[in-house]
């Protein structure tokens, strides 16, 4: 019966072997665990329930395309399902038990990173990642914008009236998401900073970040928007990049370090620890009380890519009048706002639904508010947030620390 | 892009039935259905990849999608989690995958008569995190607890680590809907009604359906026990200085009568040489321990801690040292994530390389496991001389009764395969080996599988052996049911039901 598959069968691989030198032991990994303990966590996997967008999948795969059993053709579209969150690495047997000792940890999230170039390499593209990345490519900023170009003379807009300087040894690098769509998010970090007498300046030109076209395949772009940053930084005698949404973090730290190597000589340093620490130390003083129940949103970048997920409660636990109810950052490892990756702009209704069931978990704590440190997810929450019966405002991080603080926000 | 051998109007049709986006032909949605963990000869992926994929939503489409297979005479294989260790959900002759994985609803929640309904898609862990706030559980516990899904449970009759006190899928399963060979939906229990734990009217149908292995039917709905969810959970590992006093001290154990024993383990000595080998989370023990025991308990506070007292004398009564609380709850803890323990081995040179972990599962008399245990090992090291793609991994037996840890147990012998090296050759030796280990099995008094299924090339040869009469029933069952041999086809052997002189 299986005579359709006849002429694909096992034949020639349409890997490269730098490909697959890199890989093939990851995916045999995968491949003969079988486990797929990645599964339910997976925010994807947990609405499609499709099989093809599991990391299981993503690793198989390889050996079937090795195997020459799957062509380039065959398989491409499978990984623009994944938010790169990071949770299937976390759950994987692989990760768990045998990583310290062999130095071995699944990389689901660089595969799938992988796999998409390739598709963008051999001209198979996704038409709303084509478009995208085009536009970011013309403007130099995700359009973000609905439509409407994110223009570079409009990059610093958000700063108005908040007299920030350019250049200096600490640099503020403002996410796309931020700059032009959640301006309350960088001016609530810069008046904190100012009131802690903080110095920072911002960039001359600042491009975006380069991440995003890294996670959708574009990487000769992403590289080309690393290496324009990287310049301005210099020119401007940076020595200190102060970087406040999760996204950005991750290219900082692990895409622009591929591209430079020791070359790179720039301390990143994420805005929610440099504020946890503010607090800690009592510079940064909290008297304001604030009114709400809120519960905290692990940002997948930060708690699953970069195991960040104490800073954040600190921050909150220290703020007065608030009632937080925490959920476990580990019951998070299975959340998502599905921001991530550019899996949105693909396939929206599915990551409507993974925010939707986000803030169906928030609510059922009954709380008003939910907290997040990560401007790409607080659009998607308050999307589906403002949908309930019991509306749930999302708030970031910073906006609610700068209540807190006595500034004002907006 | 879409090829199949099937026709584009059937193909139509069941985008008809289950809806456009939920019909897939592309390579990749079939060649990713074709395998589950069990070994898999990955050189020969295409033989066994299905037509077209489905992922229906309601039992209605379910029968729609199996009676269209019927007019058509197109094989159905039904797949839920893919995580078993037979082939069960492997198509042996292509056709239409039934994938339910989009039916995972939790439907109702009944906390009066203690019973929850559910679609056969949904995963116990997941279950079990919505069941928590209402302090029950569904206490159905495998190795594969966070990613098995309760329509394979009820496919392969599985079985739970904790089920010597809450029993195993088919105790647990008080009734479902199942869609037949002939696409009738029907309910089956122990008798009628959904929620009727033990009914004495007609035939005990639920049986018939359990453990299947998806050849007579697909399950649609699921309704199950639910216990309270256990106040207290006692582990304690015991070290023996040899595998017959561990085995004695097992028995002693396993027959304390202790109503709250959910479980008595036994590691051969081979497990502990390949744990201090290779398995870096095990936590080191003194070499003199040549084999342990695991045991578990779960109830009411007050019940666990006066049975522990008595666990803790008689593992020490019979010549076991008690070997501490952080591997006693830290080990017992980690029991699913180490399923599979470290997904690698070694060539005989000492190599590391990635191995998918297979383990044979005979249900066998406490009695025979030490003889059981020598020619398991003798079959095993046989394939090593032979193969460098093999290892062996030591052998666990687990006590197999429901409600009561006594009587027979999972024996398990876990053998490292280097998947990647898969040729007929060796494949061909894997298959003999097998069978050889199923006979040894029978020979004793046993049965071929406590938990995965028998259908796997090898072994299947020796189904007709362990049922004798039973066999020709099962044909006629099967030949009964599904009179076109469209559900499943290849599984079991049943395709003989249909060979000429068969009635």
């Amino acid at each position: 019966m299986a005579d359709g598959i006849a002429p694909g069968a096992q034949g020639e691989s349409t890997l490269t072997p730098e490909f697959l030198d890199e890989w093939r032991n990851a995916a045999y990994n995968c491949y003969s665990s079988g486990h797929k303990f990645c599964r339910e966590v997976c925010p994807v996997m947990q609405v499609t329930r499709d099989e093809r967008h599991t990391p299981t999948t993503f690793h198989a795969n390889v050996v079937a395309m090795e195997k020459g059993f799957l062509s380039l053709d065959d398989v491409a579209e499978d990984y623009v399902n994944c938010t790169q969150c990071g949770a299937c690495e976390l759950r994987c047997p692989n990760t768990l038990f045998t990583g310290d000792f062999y130095r071995f940890r699944t990389r689901t999230v660089d595969l799938v990173k992988a796999m998409r170039s390739l598709a963008v390499e051999a001209g198979i593209e996704q038409p709303g990642w084509k478009e995208w990345n085009a536009l970011t490519d013309r403007y130099k900023n995700e359009p973000v914008l609905n439509g409407q170009p994110s223009l570079q003379e409009n990059v610093a807009d958000w700063a108005q009236g908040l007299d920030l300087p350019i250049g200096g040894e600490t640099v503020l690098f403002c996410d796309c998401e931020a700059a032009f769509y959640r301006t309350s998010l960088p001016r609530a970090v810069a008046r904190i900073l100012k009131h802690v007498g903080y110095e920072f300046g911002l960039m001359r030109e600042q491009w975006c970040c380069g991440g995003p076209a890294a996670e959708m395949g574009y990487a000769e772009q992403a590289r080309r928007f690393a290496e324009h940053n990287v310049a301005d930084w210099r020119a401007v005698g940076a020595k200190r990049i102060l970087v406040l949404d999760p996204h950005d973090y991750i290219a900082f730290t692990e895409d622009y370090p591929a591209y430079f190597g020791d070359e790179l000589d720039f301390e990143f340093v994420l805005v929610v620890e440099l504020v946890a620490e503010l607090v800690n130390e009592g510079k940064l003083q909290l008297t304001q009380p604030i009114e709400r129940v809120v519960t905290y949103h692990d940002a997948c970048r930060l708690n699953k890519r970069k195991g960040i997920h104490k800073a954040p409660r600190d921050i909150l636990r220290a703020i007065p009048g608030l009632t937080f109810k925490d959920v476990d950052h580990v019951t998070q490892w299975s959340y998502c706002s599905g921001a991530g990756a550019g899996f949105a702009i693909e396939r929206p209704e599915v990551a409507a639904e993974i925010a939707r069931r986000r803030v169906d978990k928030a609510a059922a704590l009954e709380i008003d508010t939910l907290v997040s440190a990560c401007a790409w997810s607080e659009r998607p929450l308050t999307e589906q947030g403002g949908k309930l019966e019991r509306p749930i405002e999302v708030l970031d991080l910073m906006e609610i620390v700068a209540q807190a603080a006595g500034l004002e926000v907006g | 892009m879409a090829v199949t051998s099937l026709s584009e109007g059937l193909v139509d049709e069941l985008r008809g039935i289950c809806g456009h986006d939920y019909v897939f032909t592309g390579r990749s949605a079939r060649f990713n259905r074709a395998r589950v963990p069990a070994p898999f000869p990955v050189h020969r992926w295409d033989e066994f990849v299905p037509d077209a994929v489905v992922l229906p939503r309601a039992a209605e489409q379910v029968s729609e999608v199996v009676k269209l297979a019927n007019r058509h005479r197109v094989p159905i294989v039904p797949r839920a989690g893919g995580t078993g260790l037979t082939d069960g959900a492997v198509p042996l002759n292509g056709g239409i995958l039934v994938d339910v994985k989009l039916m995972n609803e939790i439907k109702d929640i009944d906390l009066v008569d203690r019973t929850v309904t559910v679609g056969p898609g949904i995963n116990m862990l997941k279950l079990n995190e919505e069941l928590r706030r209402h302090g029950v559980i569904y206490p159905d516990n495998p190795a594969s607890y966070p990613c098995s899904l309760v329509g394979g449970r009820i496919g392969t009759s599985g079985w739970s680590l904790i089920g010597g006190r809450y029993g195993h899928t088919r105790d647990l399963v008080i009734s479902f809907q199942i869609v037949l060979p002939t696409g009738e939906i029907i309910e089956v229990g122990d008798g009628g009604g959904r929620k009727v734990r033990k009914s004495s009217t007609g035939f005990q149908l639920k049986h018939l359906f359990m453990g299947h292995q998806g050849t007579l039917g697909i399950v649609t709905e699921a309704t199950l026990e639910l216990v309270p969810r256990p106040e207290a959970e006692f582990s304690a590992f015991f070290a023996y200085p040899d595998y017959d006093t561990a085995w004695r001290s097992t028995g002693a154990l396993a027959k304390s009568g202790i109503a709250t024993l959910a479980g008595v383990v036994l590691f051969d000595e081979r497990k502990l040489a390949y744990l201090r080998r290779d398995d870096e989370a095990y936590i080191p023990q003194p070499p003199e321990v040549r084999s342990v025991v695991a045991t578990a308990m779960y109830g009411n506070a007050d019940e666990v801690r006066v049975g522990a007292k008595r666990l803790m004398r008689i593992g020490v009564e019979t010549g076991g040292n008690y070997l501490g609380d952080e591997i006693s709850h830290g080990d017992w803890a980690a029991r699913h994530d180490r399923y599979a323990t470290p997904l690698h081995g070694r060539l005989r040179s000492g190599q590391v390389v990635p191995m998918s972990w297979h383990c044979e599962d005979a249900a066998i008399p406490y009695s025979a496991l030490p003889k059981v245990r020598e020619e398991w090992h003798a079959i095993a090291d046989s394939l090593m001389e032979r193969f460098e793609m093999f290892d062996d991994w030591g052998m666990f037996a687990y006590t197999n009764g429901p409600y009561k840890p006594w009587g027979d147990y999972l024996t398990e012998i876990d053998i490292g395969i280097w998947e990647m090296q898969w040729d007929d050759e060796s494949w061909a030796a894997w298959v003999q080996a097998k069978k050889d280990i199923s006979a040894v099995a029978l020979r004793y008094g046993g049965s071929i599988t406590a938990c995965h299924g028998a259908s796997r090339e090898g072994e299947v040869d020796l189904v007709p052996d362990e049922l004798g009469g039973g066999w020709e029933v099962m044909k006629k069952v099967k030949k009964a049911l599904d009179p076109h041999n469209v559900m499943n086809p290849g599984k079991y052997l049943l395709d003989e039901a249909y060979e000429e002189g068969e009635s």
